[in-house]
């Protein structure tokens, strides 16, 4: 039997929890294999496959809940800081690098200090540094060095949550009772 | 009042939404028309008013009520929504802090007690004034967050003016009283009084008033620390208001909804990892991840399911007239179903129980013979056999 070139790496890093990126030579194997990858993971380990134009990604059946509300939060206030600061947030994570003093300098002096103060991975520079560890093993930032990084591509699944949540909140104020079409993801629990 | 303090506590926990429904009323017009209150408590079905009086919840205004108010600054705190202060009810703190830091300075070396309790005082006065500010600055960042956010859609000549409004008001005001640059702003008051504080702390004769002096040093190193923070957030986030407002993003309106309530919102799925063998390279890093999950003591909110018990108040005064009114009766028990059942239908144990506590009133007799047969009570939950209990009003019958 043959199997795509890569494949080894290919379930490596989607198992490892990475994303992979259009920018990877690998993308374009997983890409030409979609099918049979999306076979592969489901029959294997009932993992679905998430193949967008520009990155890849499995997910498990159970979630890595705290960590995604982590970084939910980490892009929220990011985002909030920089528009604050004048910049275009979209434009910033799609093409800027940050420097981790800048990120510091931002999570300091935010008016969201309580949150930030109660949140293990957010709440100092320490933390933050392993938590963009964390965020770099994932292939969701790439880093240039020590101190600087850019944002990869997978930002889009935190950004697009925060549209559709917004789309959601926009659609209760126009028909409190309709159910918005906003999809089971962003579903506020009550 | 005759209330224990807990009985209090369980009926704010029970009554929660209800209570809250009244809090938000006073907090949009101020008062709690009669009205308003009778729908509110038909709403909740519950017919609570008689304790909201005699638990002091509400005050009587005329026809109609408000919340008292240690209640309703308790209640502030607990939903974290503060009425927005005017500036100039905060500014009133400059005249109580300078009056105060002036009679120490004029009294320093004459009583000593009277110096103690203006120090004392003092320490209360810039402690409100503190709290004033940080729970303003907090409450314009909400009113702020809202018109970036704008999930009420409303047209940009509206949020400009509502956010005029707010500059004019609120926030232009409020810097100035914490501006450093404006010589007679409060903030400049406070540096003045903990620069002479530190001096006294260090070389006042009597140790008491020594130790009050250093404790009140401390809480202004702190208070300023503080102050500095809430006017950066003024200068840096309120006063560029309507600079800030000019701009709409779908995705930055999603994320300031997310953080009210970031850990009540389903996020994204992230894929978790499983299994690890040692020999992986990346085996520390996910291993650390995997144990970060349980290291953090994050903040847990569990929000309880809304029980909607009809949780039953005994009103003993109410029953201890209607037993007064029966005596002399031959069998208490016999009297406690017949009106159980009456009101209610059915002999709830719980209430057949709780009117068995009329026996232990003052002002009857009661008489009964322990050689006599015991009778059936069937209540909802068990049947129970009571002696006959005779029933006489004290002194009279």
């Amino acid at each position: 039997m043959e199997f795509p070139r890569y494949h080894l790496d290919i379930v490596g890093d989607l198992m490892d929890g990475k994303f992979i990126l259009a920018s990877d030579p690998k993308f374009i194997e997983l890409k030409n294999n979609q099918q049979f990858y999306e076979r592969f993971f489901k029959e294997s380990f009932k993992y679905e496959l998430e193949l967008k134009s520009d990155y890849g990604y499995i997910l498990s059946y159970e979630t890595n809940e705290q960590l995604s509300r982590d970084i939910c939060i980490f892009f929220a206030i990011l985002c909030y800081e920089l528009d604050k600061d004048g910049k275009n947030f979209l434009e910033e994570l799609q093409y800027a690098e940050f420097e981790l003093e800048q990120i510091d300098n931002y999570f300091d002096n935010s008016p969201y200090s309580d949150l930030i103060k109660s949140n293990k991975q957010l709440q100092d520079p320490e933390s933050r540094k392993q938590f963009l560890n964390t965020l770099g093993r994932r292939n969701i930032i790439e880093k240039s060095s020590e101190k600087k990084f850019t944002f990869t591509q997978a930002y889009k699944v935190f950004v697009d949550f925060a549209s559709d949540f917004a789309k959601g909140k926009l659609g209760e104020s126009d028909e409190p009772m309709a159910d918005s079409d906003n999809g089971a993801r962003i579903i506020e629990e009550v | 009042m005759k209330a224990e303090p807990k009985t209090i506590l369980y009926f704010l926990s029970n009554y929660f939404d209800t209570i809250k429904g009244l809090f938000e009323i006073q907090s949009k017009d101020g008062f709690i028309k009669r009205e308003r209150l009778h729908q509110l408590l038909k709403e909740h079905d519950n017919a609570i008013e008689p304790q909201l009086h005699e638990y002091k919840i509400l005050r009587k205004v005329g026809e109609d009520f408000e919340i008292r108010g240690v209640y309703f600054n308790f209640f502030e705190f607990v939903f974290n929504e503060f009425r927005p202060l005017l500036p100039e009810t905060i500014e009133k703190y400059a005249h109580s802090i300078g009056e105060l830091f002036k009679k120490i300075r004029e009294g320093i070396h004459k009583d000593r007690n009277i110096l103690m309790q203006r120090i004392s005082d003092l320490y209360g006065e810039i402690k409100d004034f503190s709290e004033s500010v940080e729970k303003n600055t907090l409450r314009l960042l909400v009113e702020t967050r809202e018109l970036k956010s704008n999930v009420d859609k409303i047209d940009y000549q509206e949020k400009v003016r509502k956010a005029s409004f707010w500059i004019d008001y609120y926030i232009s005001p409020l810097n100035q009283i914490l501006d450093v640059n404006h010589s007679q702003s409060i903030t400049n008051r406070l540096f003045d009084i903990s620069n002479y504080v530190n001096v006294r702390r260090l070389n006042f004769d009597d140790e008491m008033v020594r130790q009050q002096f250093e404790k009140t040093y401390n809480f202004l190193v702190q208070t300023n620390d503080d102050l500095l923070r809430q006017s950066k957030i003024l200068t840096n986030e309120l006063l560029p208001l309507i600079e800030r407002i000019r701009t709409e993003n779908m995705i930055l309106t999603g994320w300031i909804e997310f953080l009210k309530k970031p850990h009540k919102v389903q996020v994204p799925q992230v894929f978790k990892l499983f299994r690890d063998y040692p020999y992986s390279n990346d085996m520390y890093y996910n291993a650390k991840e995997y144990m970060e999950q349980f290291a953090g003591d994050e903040v847990v909110i569990i929000e309880e399911q809304d029980v909607r018990a009809s949780m039953w108040l005994f009103n003993k005064e109410h029953y201890r007239e209607m037993m007064m009114s029966k005596l002399p009766m031959n069998n208490f028990f016999d009297w406690a179903g017949s009106t159980l059942k009456a009101e209610y239908k059915t002999v709830d144990t719980d209430k057949f129980f709780a009117l068995t506590t009329l026996l232990f009133e003052e002002g009857i007799m009661l008489e009964f013979d322990p050689e006599a047969d015991k009778k059936v009570v069937r209540t909802t939950q068990m049947t129970l056999r009571v002696p006959p209990i005779k029933v006489l009003k004290y002194g009279i019958s």
